[in-house]
């Protein structure tokens, strides 16, 4: 018995460090140890109910165990706070005032096309809509908006982290002549882009890495 | 909050006891079975057992393994039954030699089982 309880502890331990590693993409609204809980525990409870050559007495103490793992985690994290930070994570800041922070980014499992759908999710449909956009520690995003945003059009993404989306470029009317004359424009080569973005009245959200995002106006061919 | 870490500890102490109790519980039955498995052992060797002597120490067992199903998973429990069941067979017709290599057998497995379930590292893992 006591076998099942460690053996459980440490499943529990090795797949909450799993979660935190794979970064808030993986989470959905719940903190990592509330997601690593539920994965486990239905598999626990299924097992031994399934299988009966194994004593049932086997899944109860499994789910015991993930009782007290739970209690003692919730109360580790409400007494000392740097173990919040270990078990839960903190906000990832992915967007601020210079734009969007690619380090943030790629720590958390992340890519820009996961960050503008968020946004779409939250309402808002241009990355410069935000002052602010922050995944929370349980994987839901936040943001802090500016004052006048309107989304006349929908933006399409044209680079994203050094790749041009072929399908987009053509659709708005960026051959790839045109788009190594605009990146020449923006003194950027094609790798440096962390992204661009145009909506259908020809407003650019532009970003190289490192710098400052800069909002550009271009023409368009205005089929979308 | 006192409810929570109240719930905690007792559901501590709850696994600790039981987790005590298992290993002696365990050790315990698995050590007078054993006992009557030499016994039986040393009869067969003096080739005075009988099939008498080899039900006795199946219902030694029979009474064990109703509460045994509890704390271990059946198959091993069913390994025994195997065993035990076959030596019975075979001294019905006094087969001493052939008794002797499965009551060896059963021996070697009621020594190790209780270990197979004791807190020990190369369990765990």
């Amino acid at each position: 018995m006591a076998l099942i309880f460690i053996r459980t502890a440490i499943i529990f331990f090795v797949l909450l460090l799993v979660m935190r590693l794979m970064g808030k993409s993986q989470i959905g609204e719940m903190q990592p140890f509330e997601f690593v809980i539920s994965l486990v525990i239905a598999e626990l409870a299924c097992i031994p109910m399934a299988d009966t050559s194994i004593p049932l007495f086997y899944g109860i103490i499994a789910i015991v165990t993930i009782f007290i793992l739970h209690q003692i985690v919730w109360l580790l994290e409400l007494w000392f706070k740097p173990v919040k930070k270990v078990v839960s994570g903190k906000p990832s800041v992915v967007i601020n005032k210079d734009g969007i922070d690619e380090f943030q980014l790629k720590k958390n499992n992340l890519d820009v096309s996961d960050l503008i759908e968020s946004m779409r999710v939250a309402g808002y449909f241009n990355l410069d809509d935000v002052y602010y956009g922050l995944y929370e520690a349980n994987g839901s995003f936040s943001a802090l908006e500016k004052e006048e945003h309107a989304a006349s059009s929908l933006p399409l993404t044209l680079i994203d982290r050094g790749k041009a989306d072929e399908q987009n470029c053509t659709r708005c009317g960026f051959n790839t002549d045109r788009l190594k004359q605009f990146l020449s424009e923006q003194n950027a080569k094609l790798k440096e882009v962390v992204v661009m973005t145009v909506n259908g009245e020809g407003r650019v959200y532009f970003q190289k890495r490192g710098e400052k995002y800069k909002i550009l106006q271009v023409e368009v061919n205005g089929q979308w | 909050m006192v409810k929570s870490i109240a719930y905690t500890l007792t559901a501590i102490a709850l696994c600790i006891g039981l987790f005590i109790f298992t290993e002696l519980y365990l050790h315990n039955q698995f050590n007078e079975f054993h006992d009557a498995l030499n016994a039986l052992y040393t009869k067969i060797e003096d080739e005075t057992a009988t099939r008498s002597d080899a039900l006795a120490v199946k219902a030694i067992w029979d009474d064990k393994k109703e509460k045994l199903h509890i704390l271990i998973p059946h198959n091993d429990i069913s390994y025994i039954d195997y065993w035990l069941n076959e030596a019975c067979g075979l001294l019905a017709y006094n087969n001493y030699e052939l008794a002797l290599g499965k009551i060896e057998v059963l021996k070697e497995i009621t020594k190790n089982l209780p270990d197979a379930y004791s807190l020990k590292l190369e369990n765990i893992f």
